[in-house]
């Protein structure tokens, strides 16, 4: 028979051999408690981490903003100047000349065929 | 900058929905051109003025968007229906000719031998590149939803990260699927199942890669700071699509591959 004091009434009382050869207060390597469970890094506001590396590029957002805002009366399509304009001036010179390219070919294709 | 009692958007004039129309326009007589005189000019004059239209057009809407502070939740709301009604026409297409391959399969003529796959036709095993086709586009379906949620939590680094891996899975399934193209048994002229075939998963990869297109914009868009974790339906939008494709595949792969073969 192996004997312990009872966690719970403080008196002797019966135990098991395991529990003799490992008796209480002698576990110091077994935590009383769980360790906190840590099932994911919070989220860390940019604000927060200070003047860390900024991953892939800074935030140019805010300064577009200003550009695009600008009351110059520009119309979306052309509010960034000179690269706009002659994007737009490209596309409208191919639409112009596609058109009347396109109609020439039409008018040349519905010619009837001289016959062999 | 102009006053307005409401909360919808007034756009600027602009001149994409003229060349984008020309662009159509040249487009198509461009293809007749090229049937009939063997010349390819108009055609791919209508192509670059295509992308050049599509270019200009997303980016203003960018520029409206992220730049001009124009998309209140009221245009966003129509812009999520304008969506959702695209993709629906897009359903309808392909709903087209899953029906061209069930009329032709579900009762083969006599030239086919009475039987599908048709006599002569060796289809390919679903069970072998067609299956890893859909493990891929399935894998993307998860991490596309990765991203959308590493987008809403702020986790930026995650959410490139992720959007990268949908986009690399994308390529993955178009260059498998073209692999297999180029070793098939049987080309497009090969009767109604080359024309079933072909049609349906060709119109498919075509979705793929404008999908991944969608999704590439989304992974620059996000690069430079365009999405916030409450707004970002240009990524939002690309997600459905790709969804969309995802689910297209599956129907392919059932009827086509697996039940067609």
């Amino acid at each position: 028979m192996y004997y312990k004091v009872s966690g719970v009434t403080g008196k002797l009382t019966g135990a098991t051999a395991a529990s003799a050869y490992s008796p209480q207060g002698l576990k110091p390597t077994v935590p009383s408690q769980a360790p906190p469970m840590i099932f994911a890094v919070p989220t860390k506001v940019v604000s927060e981490t200070g003047s860390v590396a900024h991953y892939m590029g800074i935030n140019k957002v805010p300064e577009l903003q200003k550009i695009f805002q600008k009351s110059d009366g520009a119309p979306v399509h052309l509010k960034r100047g000179v690269m706009d304009k002659m994007l737009y001036r490209t596309t409208m010179g191919l639409t112009i000349g596609g058109t009347l390219y396109c109609l020439m070919a039409l008018y040349i294709a519905a010619q009837p065929r001289k016959t062999q | 900058m102009a006053h307005q009692a409401h909360a919808y958007h007034m756009v600027d004039p602009s001149p994409w929905p003229l060349t984008g129309a020309i662009a159509a326009l040249l487009m198509t007589s461009g293809l007749a051109i090229w049937f009939h005189f063997h010349s390819t000019t108009l055609m791919t004059l209508g192509l670059i003025l295509l992308l050049l239209t599509m270019y200009q057009w997303w980016r203003d809407i960018i520029r409206e968007g992220t730049f001009q502070g124009h998309h209140t939740p009221p245009v966003q709301k129509g812009l999520r229906y304008g969506m959702i009604l695209f993709i629906t026409s897009e359903v309808f297409f392909f709903l087209g000719f899953f029906w061209a391959f069930y009329h032709s399969s579900l009762a083969p003529t006599p030239e086919l031998g009475g039987c599908w796959p048709p006599t002569g036709i060796t289809p390919l095993d679903p069970f072998e590149v067609p299956l890893l086709n859909t493990a891929v586009l399935l894998a993307s379906g998860v991490t596309v939803t990765w991203a959308h949620h590493s987008i809403m939590e702020g986790e930026r680094k995650q959410a490139i990260q992720s959007l990268a891996l949908t986009i690399l899975l994308g390529f993955y399934f178009t260059a498998l699927q073209a692999m297999e193209y180029y070793e098939a048994p049987f080309t497009i002229a090969d009767g109604v199942y080359g024309s079933t075939f072909f049609v349906a998963t060709g119109f498919h990869g075509l979705h793929v890669i404008i999908g991944s297109t969608f999704l590439a914009v989304c992974l620059l868009r996000q690069i430079q700071y365009h999405f916030t974790s409450e707004h970002h339906f240009g990524f939002e939008a690309a997600a459905w699509y790709w969804h969309f494709v995802d689910v297209v595949w599956l129907f392919l792969y059932v009827s086509i591959y697996w039940w067609g073969s």
